[in-house]
């Protein structure tokens, strides 16, 4: 029997770790465990110095077990297995504890936070110790992609997919093709049509023999994992009675761009919304602009317009977040305004001049050289909007105290457009536990790493790009739809993904042929053999989900990398 | 010095164990006594697990699994369902007081309920005070060698 010798790796992760937890004390603690050789903290393990750390006491020290007590394993368990394997150690001689996510970043307490993470870091050294060595399996990647929304980052993603040669199921929930942007007239800041925009891409998409489009449908189920899902598209209900009929697709990857919903301007009662007939919206605006005329809801021509920023964003009772698009959009709107109505006057109404993309400073000065009044108001003293009195010549009057000039200013409207935010659409939630992704508290779908990983997800094989993720603009909208292609791409041209090489297997010699197992499967992956009278996994069936295994009698199914030895190993560990 | 219980959660990796880790990245806060230990689905807590956790010095276990209908391996937490009351019938019987196994559903999007199951099962096991039977089975099997 070979000795065992571990090592183990305490990572600081800069402060995010070891401004609570005393790692130090942690590698001191781990040090004096059964089998451990080396124990080490270092600043950030899954840097490069890090994992060349490892390497180095693999060879050197003869290590034949790492424990790296860090992040959580579904962030960087895979960075860590690599370096194993470039040392020549299996990879599966690894075990992770997860002393940020689940420890440092949820306790203050230090004393009590150092403690868990020894208790973390020993149930891994003594779980570690029972791993025994495997092979990941390598199954086909499906080269088929599934695209969730057809709005500008959906249609762009569905198109580099298969411009590349390979087949897309692009489902959208309403009758057509476009999503938001298809309500808008012009784009900030170079004033193109967003028709223009996407009239190209949607031939595009339309004419594409890889894409198979699936209007007023949504997707109903999805399973398996990264290169093998099995999606079910069934007619879109729209939040009437779910069904569960449709087509079932299979799928390598899934790129979720379900979009926003515009803030509801109804939830705010001060500015008049839904009781002044020319209190209007950003969108309502835009559809008079599409249809080519600006008109009160009497069929007069305004004279007098009021654009009012930051509706619904950068509030304390709403959202707390910048919809980052309105500034610009506001600008715009002046624009539009003064070429469709020279005569006009447009009050400009902000908190702050957000421009800070390509080309919008230069937008912005250019809106204020064409004599645009901007009045900056502050967040916590909202404008007034009141009806104006029989003798002005204007429909209302807002009052606004005016923060550079310090003076309380009264400014004529006839229209007034609230630039409404970005949210998260209501059903996102229904499509975060479809694709099994998370949301923030706002309901934004969640990126695997907010800068170096922007639109993968915690779930392989699921992306996501566009404003589903956050409030963005049409370019950034279409560099994420464009990396997540990127990102998929890459795993197609691979044509194999590897997959965990744990599943279930039975001790043939000691199962009592009970067939407990056999009905519970989820997969129908056990199979009874009459002749032996003994139940046999199928291990290309088999997902590793241990139903079977915890429901044995005997206790002869094992569970490989999941097995009850190493289990139990690992709470003896975190409780002693 | 006040009770503080040492709880062993065990959270199925596709749901729970990622909304215990969105509390992190949300930067959410609850008390460290929680312990948890990654399983592919609640359906693999066996029996055997839940009664090693008590014995060898837990006052609670958590089992975390995803909401019924979104399970992973789609019907693995129907199993988890089934057996935990037959589980605490079984804790019952043997003098264990059942509320110190409780099991909950948290999406991996829930990361506020973590935090919610996690702080009332930390009340409630405060209240029932030390689990009686831990250290009773003195199991001295150490690490397993190879």
């Amino acid at each position: 029997m070979e000795e065992l010798r571990i090592g183990v790796y305490v990572c600081n992760c800069g402060t995010n770790i070891a401004k609570v937890v005393d790692c130090d004390a942690v590698v001191e603690a781990a040090s004096s465990l059964p089998g451990v050789v080396v124990a080490r903290p270092y600043k950030y393990m899954c840097s490069t110095p890090g994992q060349e750390m490892i390497v180095q006491d693999i060879k050197e020290q003869n290590l034949n077990r790492v424990v790296v007590a860090a992040c959580s394993p579904r962030m960087h368990e895979r960075t860590f297995r690599k370096a194993l394997q470039t040392a020549g150690l299996n990879q599966y001689f690894f075990e992770m504890a997860n002393i940020r996510e689940q420890c440092s970043w949820v306790h203050d307490d230090a004393e009590g936070t150092t403690r868990k993470a020894e208790a973390l870091a020993r149930g891994a050294v003594y779980r570690v110790a029972c791993h025994e060595p495997l092979e990941k399996l390598s199954v086909d990647m499906c080269p088929s992609t599934l695209v969730i929304g057809g709005g500008i980052a959906g249609l762009t993603a569905a198109l580099e997919l298969a411009e590349a040669g390979h087949p897309v199921h692009l489902v959208e929930r309403t009758e057509r093709l476009g999503g938001n942007l298809a309500r808008v007239d012009l784009t900030a800041p170079y004033l193109d049509s967003a028709t223009d925009l996407l009239i190209d891409r949607i031939t595009r998409v339309r004419e594409s023999p890889a894409i198979k489009v699936h209007l007023s449908s949504e997707l109903k189920e999805l399973s398996g994992f990264v290169g093998n899902f099995e999606a079910l598209i069934g007619p879109a209900t729209n939040g009437g009675q779910p069904t569960t009929e449709g087509r079932r697709v299979g799928v390598g990857s899934v790129v979720v761009c379900t979009g926003y919903k515009e803030f509801d301007a109804s939830r705010i009662t001060h500015f008049g919304y839904g009781k002044l007939p020319n209190v209007v919206t950003s969108f309502e605006l835009e559809a008079m602009l599409k249809a080519g005329r600006i008109e009160m809801k009497d069929g007069r021509t305004p004279q007098y317009f009021a654009i009012v920023h930051c509706v619904g964003s950068r509030s304390r009772e709403f959202h707390g977040y910048c919809s980052r698009v309105c500034c610009m959009t506001a600008l715009k709107y002046a624009h539009e305004i003064k070429s469709s109505i020279p005569k006009a006057y447009v009050s400009d109404l902000y908190i702050d001049m957000h421009a800070f993309g390509k080309g919008h400073e230069e937008f912005y000065r250019q809106s204020s050289e064409a004599k645009t009044l901007f009045l900056m108001y502050d967040k916590n003293e909202h404008p007034v909007i009141k009806r104006a009195g029989p003798k002005d010549d204007c429909d209302m009057l807002i009052e606004v105290n005016e923060k550079l000039s310090g003076e309380v200013i009264e400014i004529p409207a006839d229209m007034v457009i609230l630039m409404v935010g970005m949210e998260a659409r209501p059903d996102s939630g229904q499509v975060a536990r479809l694709v099994n992704i998370s949301q923030d508290k706002e309901g934004w779908f969640i990126e695997s790493h907010p800068k170096l990983d922007p639109v993968a997800t915690t779930t392989e094989g699921v992306f996501i790009a566009g404003t589903c993720a956050a409030p963005k603009d049409i370019p950034d909208s279409v560099a994420q739809a464009r990396a997540a292609a990127a990102r998929i791409l890459a795993k197609i041209a691979r044509q194999k993904i590897e997959i965990d090489a744990v599943f279930a297997q039975v001790d043939e010699d000691h199962c009592s042929g009970c067939r407990v197992c056999n009905e519970l499967c989820p997969y129908s992956a056990i199979e009874f053999d009459e002749k032996t009278r003994h139940s046999r996994v199928n291990s290309a069936l088999c997902k590793a989900c241990g139903a079977c295994v915890a429901a044995c009698p005997s206790g002869v199914i094992k569970a490989r990398h999941f097995s009850d030895r190493q289990i139990l190993a690992q709470i003896e560990g975190i409780l002693s | 010095m006040s009770f503080e219980p040492k709880i062993v959660a065990f959270l199925c990796n596709w749901c729970s164990y990622t909304g215990a880790d969105l509390a992190g990245t949300s930067r959410m806060h609850y008390p460290p006594n929680v312990l948890s230990i990654r399983v592919n689905c609640s359906g693999r807590v066996s029996p055997l697990m839940v009664m090693s956790a008590l014995t060898k010095g837990a006052d609670a276990v958590l089992i975390c699994g995803c909401h019924i209908g979104d399970c992973h391996y789609v019907t693995g937490n129907w199993q988890t369902e089934k057996r935990v009351p037959l589980l605490k019938k079984g804790l019952e019987s043997l003098g264990i007081d059942p509320r110190r196994v409780r099991l909950e559903w948290v999406s991996a999007s829930e990361g506020a309920r973590f935090v919610e199951v996690v702080e009332d099962f930390i009340t409630e096991i405060k209240r029932l005070g030390p689990n009686p039977v831990k250290g009773a089975h003195h199991d001295r099997r150490t690490a397993c060698s190879l």
